[in-house]
Protein backbone atom coordinates (compact mmCIF):
# COMPACT_ATOMS: atom_id res chain seq x y z
CA UNK A 1 0.00 0.00 0.00
CA UNK A 2 1.50 3.62 -0.91
CA UNK A 3 0.93 6.50 1.39
CA UNK A 4 3.49 8.90 2.17
CA UNK A 5 3.88 7.80 5.59
CA UNK A 6 5.55 5.15 4.45
CA UNK A 7 8.63 6.69 4.51
CA UNK A 8 8.12 6.94 8.29
CA UNK A 9 7.77 3.57 8.88
CA UNK A 10 10.45 0.91 9.36
CA UNK A 11 10.60 -2.11 6.54
CA UNK A 12 9.88 -4.96 9.21
CA UNK A 13 6.37 -5.82 8.56
CA UNK A 14 5.51 -6.22 12.30
CA UNK A 15 7.19 -2.97 13.23
CA UNK A 16 5.10 -1.31 10.61
CA UNK A 17 2.13 -2.18 11.46
CA UNK A 18 3.01 -1.69 15.63
CA UNK A 19 3.66 1.80 14.50
CA UNK A 20 0.73 2.76 12.49
CA UNK A 21 -1.57 1.23 15.65
CA UNK A 22 0.36 3.75 18.09
CA UNK A 23 0.14 6.96 15.46
CA UNK A 24 -3.15 6.30 15.02
CA UNK A 25 -3.92 5.80 18.53
CA UNK A 26 -1.99 8.85 19.66
CA UNK A 27 -3.90 10.56 16.68
CA UNK A 28 -7.30 9.71 18.59
CA UNK A 29 -5.78 10.39 22.00
CA UNK A 30 -4.66 13.92 20.47
CA UNK A 31 -8.49 14.50 18.88
CA UNK A 32 -10.06 14.08 22.54
CA UNK A 33 -7.49 15.91 24.60
CA UNK A 34 -8.32 18.35 22.04
CA UNK A 35 -11.56 18.51 22.56
CA UNK A 36 -10.91 18.26 26.40
CA UNK A 37 -8.94 21.71 25.62
CA UNK A 38 -11.70 23.09 24.05
CA UNK A 39 -13.87 22.34 26.98
CA UNK A 40 -11.80 23.81 29.37
CA UNK A 41 -11.44 26.68 27.39
CA UNK A 42 -15.02 28.19 28.78
CA UNK A 43 -13.63 27.62 31.79
CA UNK A 44 -10.40 28.32 32.59
CA UNK A 45 -7.80 30.88 30.31
CA UNK A 46 -5.67 28.67 28.28
CA UNK A 47 -3.38 30.19 26.35
CA UNK A 48 -2.65 29.53 22.80
CA UNK A 49 1.24 28.18 23.23
CA UNK A 50 -0.05 26.56 26.32
CA UNK A 51 -2.71 24.70 24.22
CA UNK A 52 -0.61 24.10 21.26
CA UNK A 53 2.26 22.71 23.27
CA UNK A 54 0.46 20.62 25.25
CA UNK A 55 -1.16 18.99 22.11
CA UNK A 56 2.72 17.97 20.80
CA UNK A 57 3.53 16.48 24.41
CA UNK A 58 0.39 14.55 24.61
CA UNK A 59 1.44 13.23 21.00
CA UNK A 60 5.05 12.77 21.21
CA UNK A 61 4.79 11.22 24.95
CA UNK A 62 1.86 8.56 23.67
CA UNK A 63 3.61 7.15 20.48
CA UNK A 64 7.02 7.21 22.13
CA UNK A 65 5.88 5.53 25.28
CA UNK A 66 4.19 3.00 23.71
CA UNK A 67 7.11 2.34 21.32
CA UNK A 68 9.64 1.92 24.24
CA UNK A 69 6.89 -0.29 26.06
CA UNK A 70 6.63 -2.32 23.10
CA UNK A 71 10.00 -3.85 23.26
CA UNK A 72 10.26 -4.17 19.38
CA UNK A 73 13.17 -1.26 19.26
CA UNK A 74 15.91 -3.84 20.07
CA UNK A 75 14.81 -6.79 17.99
CA UNK A 76 18.02 -8.95 17.88
CA UNK A 77 18.52 -8.78 21.55
CA UNK A 78 17.97 -12.40 23.08
CA UNK A 79 20.33 -13.71 25.02
CA UNK A 80 22.25 -12.63 28.30
CA UNK A 81 25.64 -11.92 26.24
CA UNK A 82 24.08 -9.45 23.46
CA UNK A 83 21.89 -7.39 26.37
CA UNK A 84 25.06 -7.11 28.21
CA UNK A 85 26.89 -5.43 24.90
CA UNK A 86 24.16 -3.58 24.03
CA UNK A 87 23.72 -2.18 27.67
CA UNK A 88 27.50 -1.03 27.29
CA UNK A 89 27.00 0.24 23.84
CA UNK A 90 23.82 2.66 25.20
CA UNK A 91 25.89 3.82 28.08
CA UNK A 92 29.06 4.55 25.85
CA UNK A 93 26.54 6.58 23.37
CA UNK A 94 24.78 8.53 26.55
CA UNK A 95 27.90 9.77 27.58
CA UNK A 96 29.18 11.25 24.03
CA UNK A 97 26.28 12.53 23.75
CA UNK A 98 26.46 14.55 26.93
CA UNK A 99 30.52 15.00 26.10
CA UNK A 100 29.85 16.52 22.14
CA UNK A 101 27.10 18.33 23.40
CA UNK A 102 28.96 19.92 26.32
CA UNK A 103 32.01 20.48 23.94
CA UNK A 104 30.15 22.10 20.92
CA UNK A 105 28.25 24.67 23.57
CA UNK A 106 31.42 26.00 24.97
CA UNK A 107 32.92 26.28 21.38
CA UNK A 108 29.92 27.75 19.79
CA UNK A 109 27.38 28.85 22.46
CA UNK A 110 28.26 31.00 25.17
CA UNK A 111 30.93 29.97 27.68
CA UNK A 112 29.74 29.59 31.58
CA UNK A 113 30.14 32.62 33.05
CA UNK A 114 29.30 32.07 36.82
CA UNK A 115 29.19 29.14 38.90
CA UNK A 116 25.49 29.03 38.74
CA UNK A 117 25.51 28.95 34.99
CA UNK A 118 27.97 26.09 34.92
CA UNK A 119 25.40 24.27 37.66
CA UNK A 120 22.50 24.97 34.86
CA UNK A 121 24.19 23.60 31.92
CA UNK A 122 25.90 20.77 33.68
CA UNK A 123 22.43 20.08 35.15
CA UNK A 124 20.71 19.90 32.17
CA UNK A 125 22.86 18.06 30.22
CA UNK A 126 23.16 15.17 33.21
CA UNK A 127 19.52 15.39 32.55
CA UNK A 128 19.35 14.72 29.56
CA UNK A 129 21.17 12.13 29.40
CA UNK A 130 19.89 10.42 32.41
CA UNK A 131 16.37 10.63 30.32
CA UNK A 132 17.77 9.01 27.14
CA UNK A 133 19.56 6.61 29.14
CA UNK A 134 16.77 5.06 31.07
CA UNK A 135 14.21 5.38 27.53
CA UNK A 136 16.81 3.14 26.05
CA UNK A 137 17.47 1.07 29.26
CA UNK A 138 13.67 0.11 29.12
CA UNK A 139 12.77 -0.06 25.19
CA UNK A 140 16.40 -2.57 25.60
CA UNK A 141 14.67 -4.72 28.75
CA UNK A 142 11.54 -4.68 27.40
CA UNK A 143 12.86 -5.85 24.15
CA UNK A 144 15.45 -8.22 25.83
CA UNK A 145 12.53 -10.32 27.97
CA UNK A 146 10.66 -10.68 24.93
CA UNK A 147 12.74 -11.87 22.55
CA UNK A 148 14.04 -14.42 25.00
CA UNK A 149 10.59 -16.09 24.79
CA UNK A 150 10.62 -16.13 21.03
CA UNK A 151 13.33 -18.17 20.54
CA UNK B 1 -2.36 -18.94 13.92
CA UNK B 2 -0.86 -22.15 14.46
CA UNK B 3 1.62 -22.97 11.76
CA UNK B 4 4.86 -25.57 11.16
CA UNK B 5 7.23 -23.08 10.15
CA UNK B 6 9.21 -23.25 13.20
CA UNK B 7 9.68 -27.60 12.86
CA UNK B 8 10.25 -26.80 9.13
CA UNK B 9 13.00 -24.02 10.09
CA UNK B 10 14.30 -26.33 12.25
CA UNK B 11 14.60 -29.74 9.76
CA UNK B 12 16.13 -26.95 6.92
CA UNK B 13 18.80 -26.21 9.56
CA UNK B 14 17.84 -22.72 9.90
CA UNK B 15 18.61 -20.13 12.19
CA UNK B 16 15.71 -17.76 12.84
CA UNK B 17 18.29 -15.03 11.87
CA UNK B 18 18.90 -16.05 9.04
CA UNK B 19 15.21 -17.01 7.85
CA UNK B 20 14.78 -13.42 8.87
CA UNK B 21 17.38 -12.46 6.78
CA UNK B 22 16.56 -13.65 3.85
CA UNK B 23 12.44 -12.85 4.03
CA UNK B 24 13.36 -9.42 4.73
CA UNK B 25 11.91 -8.95 8.04
CA UNK B 26 13.23 -9.32 11.57
CA UNK B 27 13.94 -11.99 13.77
CA UNK B 28 11.87 -11.00 16.34
CA UNK B 29 9.07 -11.04 13.65
CA UNK B 30 9.92 -14.77 13.03
CA UNK B 31 9.63 -15.62 16.04
CA UNK B 32 6.43 -14.68 16.77
CA UNK B 33 4.90 -15.86 13.45
CA UNK B 34 6.50 -19.11 14.66
CA UNK B 35 5.07 -18.74 18.22
CA UNK B 36 1.23 -17.78 15.92
CA UNK B 37 1.76 -14.24 18.41
CA UNK B 38 1.80 -12.85 15.02
CA UNK B 39 -0.50 -13.61 11.44
CA UNK B 40 1.68 -12.30 8.43
CA UNK B 41 0.61 -10.51 5.34
CA UNK B 42 0.10 -13.09 2.41
CA UNK B 43 3.26 -11.71 0.94
CA UNK B 44 5.46 -12.74 3.99
CA UNK B 45 3.73 -16.17 4.21
CA UNK B 46 4.78 -16.70 0.42
CA UNK B 47 8.70 -15.49 1.02
CA UNK B 48 8.64 -17.77 4.05
CA UNK B 49 7.51 -20.80 2.11
CA UNK B 50 9.24 -20.12 -1.01
CA UNK B 51 12.52 -19.84 1.65
CA UNK B 52 11.92 -23.26 3.09
CA UNK B 53 10.66 -24.85 -0.20
CA UNK B 54 7.07 -25.84 1.44
CA UNK B 55 3.53 -24.83 0.20
CA UNK B 56 1.66 -22.45 1.85
CA UNK B 57 -0.81 -25.60 2.85
CA UNK B 58 2.11 -27.33 4.15
CA UNK B 59 3.54 -24.04 6.63
CA UNK B 60 0.08 -22.79 7.84
CA UNK B 61 -3.19 -25.00 7.09
CA UNK B 62 -4.55 -26.03 10.67
CA UNK B 63 -2.08 -28.02 12.21
CA UNK B 64 -1.98 -30.36 15.36
CA UNK B 65 0.74 -28.80 17.65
Amino acid sequence: MKSWISFFLPNDEYKERKMLYFFSEGSIILFLSLIAMVICNYYFNISTETALLLSIAVFLFYVLGRYILSGIEYTDIATEKSYNRELKTIFIRTGSFVVIFMVCYLIFGNTPSSQNEWIEIIGFLLSVGLVWFIINFISLKRSYKRNKDLI
Amino acid sequence: MKNNVKITRIKASMTQEQLARKVGVTRQTIGLIEKGEYNPTLQLCIAIAKELNKTLDELYWEVEL
